[in-house]
């Protein structure tokens, strides 16, 4: 039924690069972006260590706004910006930036709930050793998180690599464009079947990997 | 060493203000063990915490050493704080970190010693501790009791003065309790550290204090030596308390309740001596000096802490001139005496 014969192996070779590639810068910047947005939205919280009520609800609404556009929409809004970013917003650059705005504000939130999940009686100890808040946040807190933020950030470049695919609808690279332009517009059911499946061992991989890093970075 | 000058402390809960210390006044000497006893709720961690800020008094004055560190800006109070050491009901420790490094925490933070002589310094505290063999194993890896003696460790890192000890031993069986206990009375033996600890177990405070306050609805109801208020408890929580922890006691400040009335015939009165006045041969020198006979109801002979003490509870018999003779005999021993019916 499935004729495998007229697969291209060299096409799905490369889009499997380019959504691994797409995924992977995009995770790095979200990390740089996301993390200390996180520990931003947490600190600043009322009752916490750098209390900022203000502070606090400027940064929670515009990640609750960026959250609740829909990523399709948003690929479309984001192509003007990112064409002034990186000068197109096609291939695989061009998917990073939405990519990057897409699961930022996401990655914040979930480091947000994982630090907050930090027993606050360790921070307390802490304040009671006269330890600088700085010192606190980055020797105590986020090493005490590790295990949360790793599985955070597992959950973020999963939902990254089905982003990723979306991103082929506007002619982003890797898989989802192979998918659509070949599965979808071709009606190369083949390939559909092959590029859902590739994606659905990567998702398993990721997962596997980020498990087994939660549980050497937990003392329990 | 310190003195609380009319600390209040209120809490804003949805809108209306809740008094949780009201008109606090203590004072606390250097090298003394000071205990905090009351019900649960009554303000104890409010207060403690207030000893080095956790929690900022709404009016009223801390001074450490004559220094009112409510004054204090934040670098100074991070000063003060590193002076301070802290341990907590569940210990509180970097689960994150081995035991060593817990204990090299504050050092690092401090940033006072080298790399060489950190390492030498938390070695020198493993050993006090008695952990040397577990320097490599995480918090999580250990008993109740090893973690806090981590957390002690810890506390002890950066040669505190003071130690803060919030429940230290709620979270632990009798047997871990006491030793836990045995080791803070070491350490302010042998560094002369004064220990502010508060707790809700008679135990603790008999097994390690020297003196106590007791707390009731945010308010200093009765404080003094442990010995005399354990003896002779004024407050109806003070009653409380020494009757959970020692139902002997307890009895013998009551006795209505013990004893059957009508078998009662003379004079029911409870005796309590300390010190060196506890070996003295007392009930055979009254009953050779005085025609008065007695009964031993109940007694006990004990220690709070090195101090030696008896209550007894005794029934004399005889006329009035003869009960005097025995009172007078009572105080040449400097033994106190109540009547109690
Ligand atoms: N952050 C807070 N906000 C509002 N009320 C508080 C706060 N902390 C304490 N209280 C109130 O202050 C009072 C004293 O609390 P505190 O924790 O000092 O009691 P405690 O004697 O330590 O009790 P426990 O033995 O249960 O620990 C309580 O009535 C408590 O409800
Ligand atoms: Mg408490």
């Amino acid at each position: 039924m499935i004729d495998l014969s007229m697969i291209e192996w060299g096409d799905i070779a490369f889009a499997t690069w380019e959504t691994l590639v797409m995924t992977g810068v995009s995770l790095l910047f979200t990390i740089l972006l996301g993390l200390p947005l996180g520990i931003l939205l947490f600190v600043t919280a009322s009752g916490q260590l750098l209390e900022q009520r203000g502070l606090y609800r400027v940064l929670s609404f515009i990640v609750n706004v960026l959250r609740s556009v829909p990523f399709l929409i948003l690929l479309i809004v984001m192509i003007p910006v990112t064409v002034l970013l990186i000068g197109t917003s096609l291939g695989v650059e061009g998917a990073i930036p939405p990519l990057v705005v897409g699961t930022s504000p996401l990655f914040a939130r979930l480091v947000e709930n994982v630090l907050r999940e930090v027993d606050r009686g360790v921070i307390e100890a802490c304040q009671a050793m006269g330890i600088p808040t700085h010192r606190i946040i980055f020797g105590a807190l986020l090493p005490e998180a590790m295990p949360g933020l790793i599985a955070a950030t597992t959950v973020t470049a999963i939902t990254l690599m089905s982003y990723a695919a979306m991103s082929g609808v506007i002619g982003g690279g890797g898989l989802g464009d192979l998918a659509i332009r070949f599965g979808y517009q071709r009606f190369q059911t083949e390939v559909m079947v092959i590029t859902v499946a590739l994606l659905v061992l990567l998702v398993q991989f990721i997962q596997l990997a980020g498990d087994r890093l939660v549980l050497r970075f937990s003392r329990k | 060493m310190i003195r609380i000058e009319q600390l209040n402390k209120t809490y804003r809960v949805d809108g209306r203000e809740v008094s949780a210390l009201t008109d606090v006044n203590l004072e606390i000497g250097k090298g003394e063990v000071f205990g905090i006893i009351g019900r649960s709720g009554a303000g104890k961690s409010t207060l403690l915490r207030s000893l080095n800020l956790l929690e900022r008094p709404t009016s009223g004055r801390v001074l450490i050493d004559g220094e009112d560190i409510t004054r204090f800006d934040s670098r100074r109070l991070h000063a003060l704080r590193q002076r301070i050491g802290m341990i907590f009901q569940h210990f509180n420790l970097l689960n994150a970190k081995t035991v060593a490094g817990n204990i090299d925490w504050p050092l690092k933070c401090t940033g006072s010693l080298d790399a060489a002589q950190r390492a030498e310094r938390v070695a020198e505290l493993l050993a006090l501790v008695g952990l040397t063999e577990h320097a490599n194993k995480y918090p999580t890896q250990l008993s109740g009791g090893q973690k806090q003696r981590v957390g002690i460790a810890r506390a002890l890192a950066n040669r505190p003065q003071l130690l803060l000890c919030d429940e230290a031993t709620s979270a632990l069986d009798p047997e871990t309790t006491q030793s836990i206990l045995r080791l803070l009375l070491d350490i302010n033996r042998q560094f002369g550290l004064t220990i502010v600890l508060i707790t809700h177990e008679m135990q603790v405070i008999r097994t390690l204090c020297d003196r106590v306050a007791v707390i009731d609805g945010g308010r200093i109801v009765e404080s003094g030596k442990v010995v005399d208020v354990f003896l002779h408890p004024r407050h109806a929580v003070t009653r409380g308390m020494v009757a959970q922890s020692d139902p002997l006691t307890a009895a013998m400040l009551d006795p209505g309740h013990a004893f059957a009335k009508d078998k009662l015939r003379g004079t029911l009165v409870r005796l309590t001596y300390l010190g060196d006045v506890t070996y003295q041969p007392i009930l055979s020198h009254l009953a050779a000096a005085t025609p008065a006979r007695f009964t031993i109801l109940q007694g006990e002979v004990s220690s709070i802490k090195d101090l030696p003490f008896g209550q007894l509870l005794l029934e004399f018999e005889g006329s009035e001139d003869d009960i005097s003779k025995v009172f007078a005999e009572l105080d040449r021993f400097e033994i106190h005496h109540e009547v109690l019916q």
